[in-house]
């Protein structure tokens, strides 16, 4: 007889449970560590370590809910339709900017980490870092990465340039409020835009279509550079 | 609402397919993505049919991304071997991106 907790319900219902205690904490406390979506996977992972039921048990619902990635990509096509009216005048030095800030942030990742001896699945999975989790995902399986190590780093870079992106760019000399908002987009993603969305509505903008414009440079490119990386350094 | 669904799953459908006759080395999402801004951009869908059903989504992602970072426990083994190469090549590789971008704004954008 199967265990209770071997149906699609079980982790469908403890991740949605999860999720909402999350939330109201995250209200409760406001600071980037206390951010939901960290909160619900660590209170999840520990739920599972000390009842001892093994992800696979859980990811028969959790595959449910990470299914819908698919189609959330796709709703940033429609985002993305959205914003670029707003910031059409900007277009080119906007582009140009996220384009070289996306690009660099795959070579620096893949470089640095090979130079520091992380075996070439490590480097396939954290190459995407910078770009939104679904797409980041999607990238990941396709160069032969971990998904699921893939999601983690780019919820914590996402945290870490939402906690610490502005003050960071404060510090080395910039002020231009469209230009930090673009900035956490293109490296920290839709967690990072949330905290651009604080420095006003249209640095939000640039955020949110730095994210989107950086994803779907990053799925084109990212095989090709990790190869030339993997050629220089392995 | 559920004609923008429809409409969302309809383009992944189309990428998926055209992933699968190209054999291009891309997601199908990523496909549908790019299909479904030159659609709209071309006016062949209008954006209040799919805006209440994207906008959904979009509100909800982090919700679907969760489970992905619960299988992160199965790694943890590797995670703890590799966690210094990791945690300085991110942390270096997102300070880079994030100025790296922002100062070619700031000295070529156009202030609105």
């Amino acid at each position: 007889m199967s265990e209770i907790y071997e149906q699609p319900l079980f982790g469908i219902f403890i991740t949605i449970l999860a999720f909402q205690l999350s939330k109201i904490i995250a209200r409760k406390f406001k600071f980037a560590v206390f951010n939901p979506v960290l909160l619900s996977v660590v209170s999840i992972i520990c739920f599972l370590v000390i009842f001892k039921i093994d992800f696979e048990s859980y990811n028969i619902g959790g595959q449910y809910l990470g299914f819908l990635l698919g189609p959330t990509v796709v709703a940033l096509g429609v985002l993305f339709y959205e914003k670029y009216e707003q910031i059409k005048a900007n277009i080119l030095p906007f582009v140009s900017a996220v384009f070289l800030g996306g690009t660099l942030s795959i070579i620096s990742v893949s470089t640095i980490a090979i130079v520091l001896g992380a075996p070439e699945f490590i480097l396939k999975s954290i190459a995407p870092k910078s770009v939104t989790t679904p797409i980041a995902v999607e990238i990941s399986k396709i160069i032969g990465g971990v998904p699921y190590i893939t999601a983690g780093i780019v919820i914590a870079v996402g945290i870490f340039g939402n906690a610490f992106g502005s003050a960071i760019l404060r510090a080395l000399g910039i002020k231009n409020k469209n230009a930090i908002g673009a900035a956490l987009g293109t490296a920290s993603h839709g967690i990072g835009t949330a905290r651009a969305l604080d420095e006003g509505k249209l640095p939000g903008a640039y955020g949110g279509l730095a994210m989107c414009i950086n994803g779907f440079l990053t799925a084109i490119f990212t095989p090709y550079i990790i190869n030339i990386v993997l050629t220089l350094f392995a | 609402m559920f004609k923008g669904v429809l409409y969302l799953f309809l383009f992944l459908v189309f990428g998926e397919i055209i992933v699968h006759l190209f054999n291009l080395s891309i997601a199908g999402s990523i496909v549908g993505m790019v299909a479904i801004f030159i659609a709209l951009k071309l006016k062949v869908i209008k954006l209040n049919d799919v805006k209440p059903a994207s906008d959904q989504f979009i509100k909800y992602m982090v919700l679907f991304f969760v489970p992905y970072g619960v299988g992160l426990m199965t790694f943890y083994d590797i995670l703890k071997m590799h966690w210094i190469a990791i945690v300085i090549s991110t942390v270096l590789s997102t300070i880079i991106t994030l100025y790296v971008t922002a100062i070619i704004l700031q000295k070529f954008g156009k202030d609105e």
